[in-house]
């Protein structure tokens, strides 16, 4: 028989790697760079979406919409549509404000984005007509403005707690929290800031014959802050003294003299109901009712919390969601025993952290799952010594594909693994059809005579260019898709990012490593005295 | 196996039959698209562990108005058990989300304006799907809540499943006359309105109301030795209020304002009235030069109008737009009805004309005024023009999988033959792709309750389906050719390549299958996994019976120094039995054989 000549790059890997004794050492090298890989990749549900945009606000007061249109909301949006990149220019015009929000196309780079709106805006303020005030220029930011944590707190009804001393809490968490690693911004909704609330009665004012001017300018006169004056004594000393805020609390302020009527003082507190307490004046608020759990009645029942302030967290991008809720967690938890003894209660209401790490614990669950059939249903078409090889040439490839991902800077997230289940049913292909291959040509006559690893070789040869080009040619139908435009297109980036990652790995693993496990794990009766060799690896491959 | 694929081959009259068969399937599969057996949607809804209502009341609604409604909603959820909480933000959008981010969540800071976060229990265990949960208490919540204050919009936002949108059919009325607009979107609101299977219908524009002027007599306020910026500043003071000071503080992070107006008591009015607001504004004094004090209502009048709306442009154009949900039902076919409505609807004021040319803003109507000839533009935008843009990229992305496919198999067979049999039969997995979607929504009806739609989604699976089916395809030819290059008979080479290659062809196609099993139950990959499983059943039976045909009657299977055969067909002739059954029956066949000859061995 003529010795058997080697076409193609299959039979070549397969020639090099069967009896290579660092091929077990590559293999557990891969799987191990994959598991550190899944543990350490950022976790997100959703992948990034590249948004760019912003808005313009610019205000005249005291303006009409139809004054605002012509006079700020047409010459600007002209000029935005200079910028290139922009989709849509939505223009409103309001009662004493204009403001143009800006959709740059989806994937536009989002600094640059930014920094050509700012631009544009500047470059033009020498038009803006007179009497409106300066525009506040905004760049939305998905991974800063959407946070991935948001915690309601609340005043427990045992304690006395009011909206300021709650806020002066939170207002203390809030700091500890934004220290964390990673955390990019936090905010808090629905707070209630502290203040002096002077509430004039209009009838005594018109008693006293003092006017709501002459009110506001008395408060105005004592409360004024000076910086501290340095001088030197005559001895060469350094005199430092300040000038004491005349209001420190409130009876500074029920106790001033507005006015003098008759010649008698008349205070503040006899024109005014005085008190310090939170801003009245800000509409906004955020409320809570929750469902008390209740384990002996079945009776569905709410509490009522009232007013609640949210604290939001965000993360940096291409962070771990899961990592950041977390320790943001830990934090309050640190902080326990500060909200028993004021009365604070606390709920999670949305942690994106837990959603990715569950999402993408059941995505892994299902891979781990789907492998498992698919070696189940090869064991009664090719027997359970070749099933076997294909089941440990599939972590093998999702591995290594992993890694690659990992270090080209993606994410793990739903839509990545979505690409893993979807390239499952097509990377086990080429291991399956080298597998077959092998057990098929072991039942030929023609391999009578043949050592196994020359069965094995040719075999691998023989299907290497038509599993070449049909691999390739699925690659090929994957590619296109990175070219999808829109939301859809960005949100799909990881399959045509990953799936032909995994197949080319997919083949690499085909020729290397199915036939080197096949020689390792498949019995094969052949006269010579390799078999024994095999025999003895196995326990240990 | 050998036997029957040689069956097939060798009669010109089964290779009708099977080729008849395909031909019936394809067309049959295509025409399910527009006799909507199978329905069409960009993407699925998704269970998820929260919702959002979105409530608008009227746009002169005070907080306490909006709170009402609010409160209602609320005591409306507090009988639902499955809810743990709810966040009640009035007058500002809740934290945002990806569905915030897009339908202006983040720009919310009027009065009329309140957003409710609802959470519920976890998904797995809870019977009733978030979106099943919306669909039963939307009508509910809006006929109890909604009239309490006029013009109240009550939405519920549901998770995106995939990347959010605007609202899933939004109308943009392009146009110059404001008042032509207004009257125009409140009719094509009603249209939206009375179409079945469209909720959450809401006009985006500001409503009108009577507001009141202050118009001061410049010549009195010169005499009272006023100026009207004081008149200003002081109206502002009293009524709305300004922190005149600030005290900072040592122990906070915050300064703290002195805050001045008048006391609730004395400021509020009796009634929203010009006269109410006289009567307030005589009491209200200011101090002149002299040290005079001039009651407010001497320098005024007060005169009540109508209040400006706002004014919305959209790409340096005037327009106003209407946004409307739908309830569990592909976006596509209320669509087309509340379209085919507005044309006959419209046509009394307006001449209608359809946008010719083929984009993706193809639904958009011209719309001329027969009094004044006022020329409107009405858009389609939203999911659907989103979808759209999606369907016509991946749409151009399979072209060129397609091309390069073929380019590739070209270069590698250096046969156009080839390389068009591989693309047939890769393009014919869309028989399975389109009747797997009609099984499973077929399923999903009497399971769920709910239709399984044809998405973005399906069409990537279609797509993967390409390169899995040449695959298979590119085995066979691959193993026939060699088979003939030894020296096989053509017909018989097909036959033997087909049987021996049948195996890995269904154990890969099984490996698919299984794959795609768990990708099935996902809500936004749902189609996939359906495109996947039986486009490569249908891929499957289109190599192993369709495939051989074609390579039968091609001479391009044969070696380059081939000279055409005297042709002889012996005498397998076992009774096709295969041949009238349906493809499942085949398949039942196969698999049949190949256990035969595992047992053989």
């Amino acid at each position: 028989m003529k010795p058997y000549k080697i076409k193609n790059i299959a039979g070549h890997l397969a020639t090099i790697f069967l009896a290579n004794p660092l091929t077990p050492i590559l293999a557990f090298a891969i799987i191990l760079l994959g598991y550190v890989s899944l543990e350490m990749m950022p976790r997100e549900e959703d992948p990034q979406i590249q948004v760019s945009g912003g808005s313009v606000m610019v205000s005249i007061p005291g303006a009409t919409p139809k004054e605002i249109e012509n006079v700020i909301i047409k010459p600007l949006e002209r000029r935005i549509r200079e910028i290139k990149g922009v989709q849509h220019v939505y223009g409103t015009a309001m009662n004493n404000a204009g403001i143009l929000n800006i959709q740059y196309y989806i994937g536009e780079d989002r600094e640059s984005s930014n920094l050509k709106l700012y631009d544009k805006v500047m470059q033009h303020l020498d038009k803006l007509p007179k009497g409106t005030l300066p525009p506040l220029v905004k760049p939305f930011d998905i991974d800063i403005d959407i946070p991935i944590l948001t915690v309601a707190f609340y005043k427990n009804s045992e304690k006395k707690l009011d909206n300021v001393k709650l806020y002066k809490t939170i207002r203390e968490i809030q700091q500890d929290i934004n220290a964390l690693d990673n955390v990019s911004k936090t905010t808090l909704k629905g707070v209630k800031k502290p203040q002096f609330n002077v509430f004039i009665d209009l009838q005594k004012l018109s008693a006293y014959h003092i006017s709501l001017g002459e009110v506001a300018k008395a408060i105005r006169s004592i409360s004024s802050n000076a910086p501290e004056i340095d001088t030197t004594s005559a001895t060469g000393q350094l005199t430092v003294f300040g000038i004491k805020n005349a209001i420190e609390d409130i009876d500074d302020l029920k106790n001033l003299i507005v006015a003098q009527y008759l010649g008698s003082p008349i205070y503040l507190k006899s024109l005014a109901n005085i008190e310090y307490s939170y801003d009245v004046q800000n509409f906004q608020s955020v409320l809570l009712t929750y469902q008390k759990k209740d384990t002996q009645s079945t009776k569905v029942k709410f509490v009522e919390a009232g007013d609640q302030i949210t604290l939001t967290v965000s993360k940096l991008k291409g962070t771990n969601a899961v990592d950041i809720a977390q320790s943001a967690l830990d934090e309050l938890a640190k902080n326990a025993a500060v909200f028993k003894e004021q009365g604070v209660g606390y709920i999670i209401t949305r942690n994106y952290g837990d959603r990715a790490n569950e999402a993408v614990n059941e995505l892994v669950h299902h891979l781990v799952i789907t492998i498992f059939i698919i070696a189940a249903i090869l064991i009664p078409f090719l027997g359970w010594r070749e099933s076997l090889v294909v089941t440990i040439a599939v972590p093998m490839i999702l591995a290594l594909t992993l890694f690659i991902a990992y270090q080209t800077g993606q994410t793990i997230n739903r839509i990545t693994l979505f690409a893993f289940l979807l390239s499952l049913g097509l990377i086990v292909d080429d291991a399956i059809i080298v597998i077959e291959n092998i057990h098929r040509r072991m039942h030929l006559p023609e391999s009578q005579g043949l050592s196994f690893s020359e069965i094995i070789v040719q075999a691998t040869d023989e299907i290497g260019p038509s599993t070449n080009v049909a691999t390739i040619a699925i690659m090929l139908t994957m590619i296109p898709m990175a070219f999808v435009g829109g939301m859809m297109g960005q949100f799909m980036t990881p399959i045509p990012l990953n799936v032909p990652v995994a197949l080319a790995v997919s083949l690499f693993v085909a020729y290397v490593f199915a036939p080197y496990l096949a020689k390792k794990l498949i019995k094969f009766d052949e006269p010579s005295t390799e078999k024994k060799d095999s025999e003895h690896k196995k326990g240990s491959a | 196996m050998e036997s029957f694929v040689y069956n097939i081959i060798s009669k010109a009259r089964n290779k009708w039959i099977v080729t008849l068969i395909v031909i019936f399937s394809m067309l049959g599969a295509i025409l399910m698209i527009p006799s909507k057996l199978v329905l069409a949607k960009m993407l699925p809804g998704k269970s998820a562990n929260t919702f959002t209502i979105y409530i608008d009341t009227a746009t002169n609604a005070s907080i306490q108005e909006t709170k009402k409604v609010t409160t209602c909603v609320q005591n409306y959820m507090m009988h639902e058990k499955e809810v743990l909480n709810m966040g009640i933000n009035l007058g500002q959008g809740a934290p945002l989300d990806y569905a915030g981010l897009v339908k202006g969540s983040a720009f919310k800071n009027m009065k009329n304006q309140a957003e409710i976060v609802i959470n519920l229990t976890d998904k797995h265990e809870r019977e009733e799907p978030s979106y099943l949960m919306v669909h039963r208490i939307r009508p509910e919540i809006q006929a109890e809540c909604g009239e309490i204050v006029p013009h109240t919009s009550i939405r519920f936002t549901e998770m995106p499943s995939g990347p959010p949108t605007l609202a899933t059919i939004v109308i943009e009325l392009f146009g110059k006359d404001d008042r032509l607009l207004r009257n125009t979107i409140t009719r094509v609101a009603d249209i939206l309105n009375e179409t079945e299977g469209l909720v959450d219908v809401d006009i985006m524009q500001d409503d009108l109301y009577t507001k009141y002027n202050l118009v001061p007599d410049k010549e009195k306020i010169i005499r009272a030795g006023l100026s009207v910026d004081q008149v200003n500043q002081i109206t502002y003071l009293a009524f709305k209020g300004t922190a005149v000071a600030v005290k900072n503080t040592r122990d906070q992070q915050d300064q703290i304002p002195i805050f001045l107006r008048l006391s609730d008591e004395t400021r509020m009015l009796a009634r929203s009235s010009t006269d109410a607001l006289r009567a307030k504004l005589s009491s209200l004094r200011l101090i002149n030069r002299e040290g005079l004090m001039i009651p407010l209502s001497e320098v005024i009048s007060v005169e009540g109008i109508r209040s400006s709306p706002s004014i919305f442009r959209k790409n340096l154009k005037n327009y106003v737009a209407v946004t409307a949900e739908c309830d569990m039902v592909s976006q596509v076919y209320p669509l087309l009805e509340a379209r085919e409505t507005m044309i006959e609807k419209l046509a009394d004021e307006f001449n209608v004309t359809k946008v010719t040319g083929i984009n993706t803003y193809m639904f958009d109507l011209n719309l001329v005024d027969k009094q004044t000839g006022a020329q409107m533009l009405l858009r389609w935008d939203g999911e659907m023009k989103v979808s759209l843009d999606t369907f016509r990229d991946l749409g151009g992305a399979f072209i060129a999988a397609l091309v390069l496919m073929f380019l590739l198999i070209v270069v590698y067979y250096k046969s156009f033959a080839l390389s068009g049999i591989v693309l047939i039969g890769s393009f014919l997995s869309i028989i399975g792709v389109i009747i797997g979607h009609w099984i499973t929504d077929k399923i999903q009806l009497i399971v769920l309750e709910t239709n399984f739609f044809l998405t973005a989604t399906s069409l990537i699976g279609f797509i993967s389906l390409m390169g899995i089916s040449a695959r298979s395809s590119l085995l066979l030819i691959d193993f026939t050719k060699s088979l003939i290059e030894e020296g096989m008979e053509k017909k018989r080479a097909i036959a033997v390549a087909t049987a021996t290659r049948a195996k890995p062809i269904m154990l890969t196609a099984v490996a698919i299958i299984l794959g795609s099993l768990l990708l099935a139950t996902d809500p936004i990959f749902g189609g996939l996994g359906v495109a996947l499983i039986f486009g490569s059943m249908a891929a499957t039976l289109v190599s192993l019976f369709f495939i051989p045909i074609l390579m039968d009657n091609t001479n391009a299977m044969m070696p380059s120094d081939y000279k055409h055969p005297l042709s002889e067909s012996k005498g397998y002739v076992i009774k096709a039995k295969g041949k009238g059954r349906k493809h499942w029956c085949v398949l039942v066949d196969n698999v049949k054989d190949s256990f035969r000859n595992k047992e053989e061995k």
